[in-house]
Parts: C-alpha cells; structure tokens; sequence
C-alpha cells in the first residue's frame, strides 16, 4: 500500500517562510543556500525525489487525454512500469485537475488485488501535469483477443479463468466500498503472465450515502445496466456485475451483446428489451417510479432459459445459470459480486485454466498505451468492421490541439 | 532394417558405369544413380525399375545376397559411401537416444549418457559386437517406444514458430503422455529387463492432485469486531428503505450500513505506535523489506496456483 511520504520526513516549515520575507541581518544559525529563492518547498523537494526515481522512455500510446510512456528505476532497470502522463488542457486553469485522474489516484493507491492494476507512484513534472506509475502490463487487453476472431482461439476453461480474475478484482473493489463503473473488456489489460488486470478507474467512485445521488450518466453506453438508462439516481454494486454480465457474453460470443446502433439510449433500452426482456411492474418492483422510465408500447416476456442456452451453448448449463443472473433486469434480484463468486460456475467441469495456458497477446504493449489514453466511458475506437469507424479519417479528427503549443 | 553389414564397395561407378546394365553417362547423359540403405550398391535408376518393380529382389551384384526392396531406394548424398552409411546410422542412432538434458540430475548424467550414445554408435559404424548392440538398441527401442515419440514430438513443435494454440495442444498432449508413460513404468516395474539403462535419470514425480478451485482466490473478508443486523434502526435512514427510487435502482441500505461500521470499527486492533517501531526496524534493515516482499510474492504465487 502507498504511503504518504510525508509521514516519513520531519516537517521543516520556516524555510519556505523566510524565502518571502525579507532577509533579517541577525539571524546567524540560518545557512545562506537555504535562503536562496531556488529552494523548494517541502512538497516539491519529495515530488522531485520521487521522479528521480524513474527514467521515462518511449512513448506507447498518446491519446487527448492522456500520453503513456514505458519506464523503468533508475536503480534497476529491470524494473519497468509503464507511466500514465496526464495532459493539461485549457479547461484545468479554470476547474483544476480533472475529476478522472483524481479519481484515479485515490482508488487505485489504495486497491492491492492481483487482478488490479498497481499504482506504484504518483508525482508532477514542471508543467505541473500529472505522471502516474503504472504497472508495466505488455500484453494489450482482453478486446483485442475477442476481436481477434482468426488468429487467436480460446476454450470455455480460458474464458472461466478470466471471468473469474474480473470476478475477484470487482468483489475487492466492493468489498473495499468502490464502485468501477467502467467494466468492458479493454479496460482489462493483460499481465506478462497472462492474468488479467482492471485498469482505468477514472469513472470510479465510492458507493453513496443514502440520499446523495449519484450520476446516472456513466459506464460506457454498450455495458450500461438498464437502472442507469432509467436515471437511477442511487445504485449500488449491481451495476458493476451487470458490466461483467456483458462482458462474460461477449467472450462467449465474441460479439459485444448489447450493441446498439447507432448508440442511442433509447436504441439500448430497445436492444435489452429485446435480448433479455422488457421490464415490468412484475420482473422489476418500483421500476416505473424510476425518473427515465418509458413506459413500453409492446411488452416482450423475459427470455425463457432454453434460448439462453441456445445462444451460449458453448459455455454449459452451468454458466448459462451464472450468465442469466448477472444480467437480470432488476438490480436487487441481480446477484452480487460475492453471489457471484459463490455460484456453482466456478467449482464445475472444465477447471479454469492455468494462466501459463491462456493466451495472450491481446495486441502488444502499444495497446496499454492506447487503452490508458482513453477517457472513461468512451467506446473503443476500433469495432469489428475492419476496425476503423466511419469519419475516423475526417478532418474533425485533426487534433488541434497540437497546434495552440 | 538391421544395421550390421560391412560395406562390400566396389567402386565401378565413379567413372559413370552402372554396374549392372554397363550403361555410361555418355551414352545416357540423364544417368542417375540410386544406393539402398540396406547394402548401399550402387545402379542406375532404371536398373532399379526393371529389377524391384515387381516386388523385393536379390541385389543384383555378384556376392550380395541381400533383399532389397524399390521404396528404399534414393539418391546418395555424400559421395564416399562410407560417410553416407554413417550418417544414416547416426540419424538412426539419435532417433531413438533422443533424451534431453533437462531430463537428467545433472550436466554430468547427461554427458556420460551421451558418451554411452556415441558407444553404441561406434560399435554399429565399425561393426564391433553388432549382434549385440544391435539386441541392446532393439530392445531399449521398444522398452522406451513411448518416451521417444514423446520427445520426437516435443522436439518437432520447437522447430515450428511457437504459436499459443499449438501450445496449448502440446500441453494437453503432454498431460496425456506423462498418464501414459506412468502406466507403462508402472508395468515396467514388473516385467523388470530394458535392454540398456541410463544413469542419473531426473526421477518423475507424479503430479501432486489439485486443489479445489478457490473463486475467493484466498482472499477473506470477515467482519472480526461486529456483526451486521438484518436491521439497523435509524431514523436518518429509515426513510430509504420505504423510498421507492432507491430500492427500484438497486441501492442497498445494508452495504451503507456495513461500510459504516467497517468504517467505525476498522480501527481495532491495528496500534500504531507497534507499525511505527515495525516501520523503522524495516527501513533499517533492507532484509526485512525483502522478506516482505517476498510474503507478498508468495502470496500471488498462491494466487496463482488457485486460478
């Protein structure tokens, strides 16, 4: 766990006073250097420290957000960390440093699980941007391998073994009071040893007291649970198993399950309907008091168990069962990350697999620089259809950014 | 095929003379010539149609009375025929002693099986005690027929570019093999005799049973200082468990009033002046630090084995 290097060293206040008051003759016992306006304040003294520790190296992946560069210590290079440096824009003059990277900061320095990305260290350079030490996770993530339809197979035992790595990162979040909200498959990056890692807390928050609300506008649209479409102002961990629920589809089918085109809520609250039911009175108590709740022209019966198995056959009974649970409609009947660590799933045939039997290369270390350059919540650039979007070439894509330097 | 024939040469065709049908490179400028490993004469390739197409014959040269058949005929590689002998001896030789190294105790174990290889090699090229090397080299072959094919295969998929789902096939493969070959060293163990025996061979362990699939992953989280009620009464927040928008979006009033708790009590035990002197005692001494780190790795390695 990160502690606070301030806890460590003996706090020495005058210095930084007598730098901006006049200089007075007497005092004897103070050395002349200290004096001298190069000094730094004590933060910056342990800002400085803690960046000359690293020696920055190529850039992996730049993005509006953000730039990413590989790392290593300077006292062993061995060591590599890949370093997630935050771009200031015009907009952080007037409101400071973005939500997303506070948000950041503050969960990951305190999550320690296997299954989540660490955050080693946090500090700024001149320009008063943000550098946040990342684990050095090589293999890109998790989307690619799903994308990669030709060159990469995988085995109901694989998709069980990563399931359950995102099972565990999630529950430790919940248990640790944090929600993601920003669970699909590029935000789970991949280790050197094949495990998988959740990254991109950006979106994360602490779960609310009652009667704070908390924004329904979150969590990238395709993995969105059907409460936030209703404007659910007070949610809990359910949204977050949802997320899983649809990434655990989408490794199964290898196609993002609810994918809405264009990518319009009320086009999302159309495909749920359709793939899992539309939500009633009777399967969901107190949704229609729910602020954005439509009421629905046709009503289609929740998706009886035999289609669900006919659509994900590949995974067994067993995962169908676990499937159809974390993607139930109403978010109290929805298990829980705990409930869903404790289903049956995970004990039966095929045992997951070992990591040194997974596969990886889900795009290579230029994928973690694109996957940490994006902002939360966006949809990945690169879908399905020879990968590139419509516009992608368009002249509104020019960063003009550049240009105001 | 048996190994053991001295090498009756003589050389008529070096001047491009088939021995057989007396035909010349000049008169036939498209004149190849084919050996058989079995008594590596020497004859023109239609002389091998004519004679072994109908079935195996007798070498057409005076004196040898060897069996040969068309299939095994080929080109020679090397011009000297003894060194072609050799070579196919050797390629023999090592498709059976292909153990690896890593299947040995020690560097040492494996050199001097090498040397008992290149033993046995020798005795075949220079047909010293063939009979019985020959017997020996049958024998081990057969007793070790599963080993062989297992790392004949190993070596195969290291030629290839390593590709994830071949690996993944070769483990399965391999998983497959070490059942097989405990059976047969199991049977083994009775019938007792294997024609030569190798010293220094790594022991091979069976695979410990695996444990139960852990879904917690080790980790456990138990409330030590308080139990969470069905119901905390509360008037601040009585109200949320009647407010419709907050059960309807899936807000749980048990998680806040466990967070709270968690919040409240997660204090106990944990004494700060003790981590402070821990602290110190670890920034003094880089050990402590290693061996802490060390718990840590141990600790995903355990996690590791869980997945």
């Amino acid at each position: 766990m990160l502690k606070s290097p301030a806890l460590d060293v003996p706090p020495e206040p005058p210095a930084k006073r007598r730098k901006t008051s006049p200089e007075p003759e007497s005092d004897d016992n103070t050395p002349a250097p200290i004096i001298n306006s190069t000094v730094k304040d004590l933060a910056a003294q342990l800002d400085e420290a803690e960046r000359k520790k690293y020696v920055k190296g190529r850039k992996l992946g730049s993005g509006q957000y953000a730039d990413v560069f590989s790392a290593h210590l300077l006292s062993d290079p061995k060591q590599v960390f890949a370093i997630k440096k935050i771009k200031i824009g015009p907009e952080v003059k007037e409101f400071g440093i973005s939500y997303d990277s506070l948000r950041e900061i503050r969960f990951l320095q305190e999550l320690n699980h296997p299954n989540i990305i660490k955050l080693h260290a946090v500090f700024s350079t001149k320009s008063q941007n943000l550098n946040l030490v990342l684990e050095y996770l090589p293999q890109g993530d998790l989307l690619r391998l799903i994308q990669d339809t030709k060159g990469t197979t995988y085995t109901p035992a694989d998709i069980k073994a990563w399931m359950l790595m995102l099972m565990r990162a999630v529950h430790f979040c919940h248990v640790n009071g944090i929600l993601h909200r920003d669970i699909k498959p590029n935000n789970l990056l991949i280790a050197a040893d094949g495990s998988i890692k959740l990254a991109d807390f950006g979106l994360a928050r602490a779960m609310a007291d009652p009667f704070q609300p908390m924004t329904y506008n979150t969590i990238t649209i395709w993995y969105r649970p059907p409460e936030l479409f209703f404007q659910a102002q007070h949610y809990g961990d359910a949204v977050d198993v949802w997320s899983c629920g649809a990434v655990f589809a989408e490794l199964i089918g290898r196609e993002v399950l609810f994918r809405a085109w264009p990518e319009t809520e009320i086009n999302m609250v159309r495909l749920i309907c359709e793939k899992v039911g539309t939500p009633t009175e009777d399967n969901w108590p107190g949704v229609s008091k729910l602020r954005g709740y439509v009421t629905p022209s046709e009503i289609i019966p929740l998706r009886p168990k035999e289609q669900w198995s006919a659509s994900f056959r590949a995974i067994g009974e067993v995962g169908v069962d676990l499937l159809m649970k974390t993607l139930t409609l109403d978010p109290r009947q929805r298990l829980t990350a705990e409930g869903v660590l404790r289903h049956p799933f995970w004990t039966s045939e095929p045992r997951p697999s070992k990591l040194r039997d997974l596969p990886r290369r889900g795009g290579g270390k230029e994928t973690m620089g694109e996957d940490l350059t994006q902002r939360g919540g966006e949809l990945p650039t690169a879908n399905g259809e020879g990968g590139k979007k419509r516009g992608d070439k368009v002249a509104k894509k020019l960063d003009f950014g550049i240009m105001t330097k | 095929m048996s190994l053991h024939q001295p090498p009756p040469v003589t050389d008529t065709t070096s001047t491009g003379e088939c021995p057989i049908c007396k035909s010349t490179r000049y008169m036939n400028p498209s004149l190849r010539f084919l050996v058989n490993p079995e008594c590596y004469h020497k004859m023109c390739e239609s002389c091998v149609d004519r004679i072994f197409s109908h079935g195996p014959a007798q070498c057409p040269i005076p004196g040898c009375k060897r069996t040969l058949r068309k299939h095994r005929f080929r080109e020679q590689t090397f011009d000297d025929i003894k060194v072609e002998r050799e070579v196919d001896i050797r390629r023999r030789v090592a498709k059976v002693f292909n153990r690896r190294e890593e299947e040995f105790e020690s560097l040492r174990d494996y050199n001097d099986y090498l040397n008992d290889v290149e033993d046995i090699t020798f005795n075949l090229i220079n047909n010293i005690d063939v009979d019985e090397t020959t017997r020996r080299f049958e024998a081990y072959q057969k007793a070790h027929e599963k080993e062989i094919e297992e790392n004949a295969q190993l070596a195969e998929e290291e030629k290839q570019p390593q590709n994830q789902v071949q690996l993944k096939k070769r483990m399965d493969r391999q998983a497959a093999a070490e059942r097989q070959r405990q059976l047969q060293v199991a049977s083994e163990a009775r019938t007792g005799t294997a024609g030569i025996t190798i010293k220094g061979l790594k022991a091979k362990q069976k695979a410990e049973p695996e444990p139960p699939v852990d879904p917690f992953g080790g980790f456990r989280f138990v409330d030590k200082y308080f139990a969470l009620q069905n119901d905390h009464v509360w008037e601040g927040i009585q109200d949320t468990k009647k407010d419709i928008r907050h059960t309807a979006g899936g807000y749980d009033i048990a998680d806040y009033t466990h967070r709270s708790l968690v919040a409240a009590f997660s204090g106990l035990g944990v004494f700060i002046a003790d981590e402070f002197t821990e602290r110190t005692k670890a920034a003094q001494d880089d050990e402590a630090v290693g061996t802490a780190r060390a718990d840590i790795g141990l600790k995903d390695a355990q996690m590791v084995d869980a997945a």
